[in-house]
């Protein structure tokens, strides 16, 4: 038996559903989002759907252009770099370097962010004052340059790069969510709130949080992009992931031998970067858009 | 106003202080030995170390380790460089204002092209415009520079062959380096081929700052574009129609400079990325500035260069970004309300 409607009147959306609504109105945000769902699905399970291994070197095709070209086979679909390796499948392989690693760094570097800079953001006086200066500091030295500083004390790699730009992006999140609890707390609900009673946790659970939600979801989306950009040009520095690696910024560095006659191993690679941060952009741009009237 | 200078003079001092502690813990992490890591000597005669050791405070505590250590470096004495045995403050000045130059004429092209290109987006009713200028920002946001770089090296400078692609100056040309700057050097070189050496360089100059000046364009294309909406809505710009004032007065005289305002603080929080896109940069077109010496000094391990460089840069971000949030507060009257009894 159905469940028969009592009332008549409109139900009144959450606030999540409302965001929704608004994000799912824009079909470029739509598209953004299928395309970081896919980078998702490519980065746990790219390896599986590779044709070929990322090490793997057919000697019968070295430098082959893509299908699409006269000489290109359907085999090799985006074409095979000088070693004869198969760049579509080290695009599959890489997905998880470039586009994984990104995340695992925005997540720590968020959990991080959100812990001090709620700490920082609930005092006040000095001790936050101290705390903020000392983060200006690790702010003022960019991405690039703290990634150098790293790999002089530990040498390049991969994981030498999650702590480079993990680094880099913590005081980003930090002062964005200091600054939102800080003037989160000056307004007149937090003191209702003092009012009734409630000690200084449940203020900061309770009251003040739910209002920071949106801040660091889109400082999330922000650091997303430039934490894979970061990532990209570490490994095209040669201080990030190194060489048979199939990460995509060092997959342009290992084609720059051949950039004049085979440019395909440094576009395809570069496109592929492009399209991963232009889908995390898209939907950066969407969620922004659906919480600023909110916001306001 | 006296006061709230003098509180961003402590800020500054704070920060460099922070930034201090910073190099010298990780000067001591650096997988050399101590002396070495600090005075770029491979190897001291006795008297050589010594010295070092004297000059470091090598055998006392560690807070007067790091006080000798703040000493040396603010006297300029950044040790010598591993590889090229000369002084790191000599590279330093050398390789200083190429960087200035380009991050200039590129933060130039940037402002120049940005902010016209932003208030055609805000004021502008077609759709089609607004949607052509935001998909091409957004793209230009995503683009990853080094990428860019290559890509405009392989078609102006290779299939085209319009523009060289790396260095600063033909090697043909001899200029005499007087303020460092080569756009000015050539300009104050009186000798033949002048306006050559000058043309040379401009031919130079325009691949590397276009790659660098995508980043601050879309920027600032959608800061100015946001400015302006937000302006353009509020009731003195009602006003003003109101008086029959014509409408690029309005828009020059009434929205434009208070539409700068917020540009101007989105740029103090630009220049971190914006100096590691320069970086990237300078490698790729082989630029002698001080991000390509950089990147060489962590090839060779060349720990003396990687600290004074990461120095120098960073101080100058800093400097930058107090002197940006100096000169906005002084813009915007509005903002100095909330200056007392907050940090």
């Amino acid at each position: 038996m159905g469940r028969t409607k009592l009332y008549l009147d409109d139900d009144i959306p959450s606030h999540s559903k409302r965001v929704w609504r608004l994000f799912a109105a824009k079909p470029q945000a739509l598209i953004g989002l299928w395309g970081v769902v896919i980078l998702l699905l490519l980065s746990c399970f790219g390896p599986y759907i590779a044709p070929y291994a990322a090490e793997y070197q057919d000697q019968s095709a070295l430098l082959m252009p893509p299908s699409w070209s006269n000489q290109g086979a359907v085999s090799h679909f985006l074409g095979t770099d000088d070693l004869g390796r198969d760049i579509f499948s080290r695009l599959l392989h890489g997905a998880q370097y470039t586009f994984g690693v990104a995340l695992l760094v925005v997540i720590s570097a968020l959990f991080a962010g959100v812990i001090i800079g709620s700490i920082s953001g609930m005092m006040r006086g000095l001790k936050s004052s101290i705390l903020g200066h000392l983060l200006d500091a690790l702010l003022s030295i960019p991405s690039l340059l703290m990634a150098i500083l790293v790999v002089a004390v530990t040498g390049p790699g991969l994981s030498n790069v999650f702590w480079a730009v993990g680094i880099s992006l913590t005081p980003q999140f930090v002062r964005s969510i200091h600054q939102t609890v800080h003037d989160e707390l000056q307004k007149e609900y937090v003191t209702a709130a003092t009012l009734d009673g409630a000690n200084p946790l449940q203020i900061f659970w309770y009251v003040i949080m739910p209002n920071v939600w949106d801040t660091v979801i889109i400082q999330t989306t922000l650091a997303m992009s430039a934490a894979i950009l970061d990532i990209a040009a570490l490994g095209f520095l040669n201080l990030g992931a190194q060489a048979p690696m199939p990460e995509w910024g060092s997959m342009i560095m290992q084609g720059l031998d051949n950039f004049l006659f085979a440019p395909w191993t440094v576009t395809i690679p570069g496109i592929s970067i492009l399209l991963s941060v232009l889908a995390v952009n898209l939907v950066g741009d969407g969620l922004r858009s659906a919480l600023a009237p909110m916001r306001n | 106003m006296g006061r709230y200078l003098i509180r961003r003079l402590n800020l500054f001092l704070a920060t460099t202080l922070a930034l201090f502690i910073i190099l010298f813990v990780a000067t001591r992490w650096f997988p050399a030995d101590l002396s070495y890591a600090l005075s770029g000597v491979a190897l001291p005669t006795t008297q050589q170390q010594l010295q070092i050791e004297q000059d470091y405070a090598l055998h006392s505590n560690v807070i007067s380790q790091f006080l000798a250590y703040v000493t040396e470096r603010l006297s300029g004495n950044f040790g010598i460089s591993v590889t090229s045995r000369q002084s790191v403050l000599n590279e330093l000045a050398g390789v200083l204002p190429p960087s200035f130059e380009l991050a200039f004429v590129a933060g130039i092209i940037a402002l120049l092209c940005g902010i016209p290109l932003g208030m055609l987006s805000a004021l502008s009713r077609s759709k089609m415009v607004q949607k052509t200028i935001m998909a091409a920002t957004l793209t230009g946001y995503s683009i990853p520079v080094f990428w860019l770089g290559l890509l405009l090296s392989l078609w102006f400078g290779i299939e085209l062959g319009l523009l060289p692609i790396s260095g600063q100056i033909n090697l043909l040309y001899q200029i005499p380096k007087v303020t460092g700057f080569m756009l000015f050097d050539t300009l104050l070189y009186n000798g033949d081929y002048k306006w050559n050496a000058f043309a040379d360089v401009l031919a130079h100059i325009i691949l590397p700052a276009c790659t660098l000046a995508v980043l601050p364009f879309t920027v600032v294309v959608r800061i100015t574009r946001a400015a302006m909406l937000n302006v353009m809505n509020q009731t003195y710009i009602r006003a003003a129609e109101a008086r029959g004032l014509p409408y690029h007065t309005i828009v020059l005289k009434h929205a434009l400079p208070n539409a700068l305002i917020p540009l101007l603080k989105h740029l103090g929080l630009m220049l971190g990325p914006f100096a590691s896109y320069a970086i990237v940069v300078e490698v790729i077109f082989s630029w002698p500035g001080v991000g390509a010496w950089l990147v060489s000094g962590i090839y060779q391990r060349d720990y003396t260069v990687i600290q004074a460089g990461i120095f120098a840069v960073a101080l100058v971000i800093i400097f930058f970004s107090i002197l940006i949030e100096v000169l906005y507060t002084a813009a915007n009257p509005m903002s100095r309300k909330e200056m007392y009894g907050t940090n």
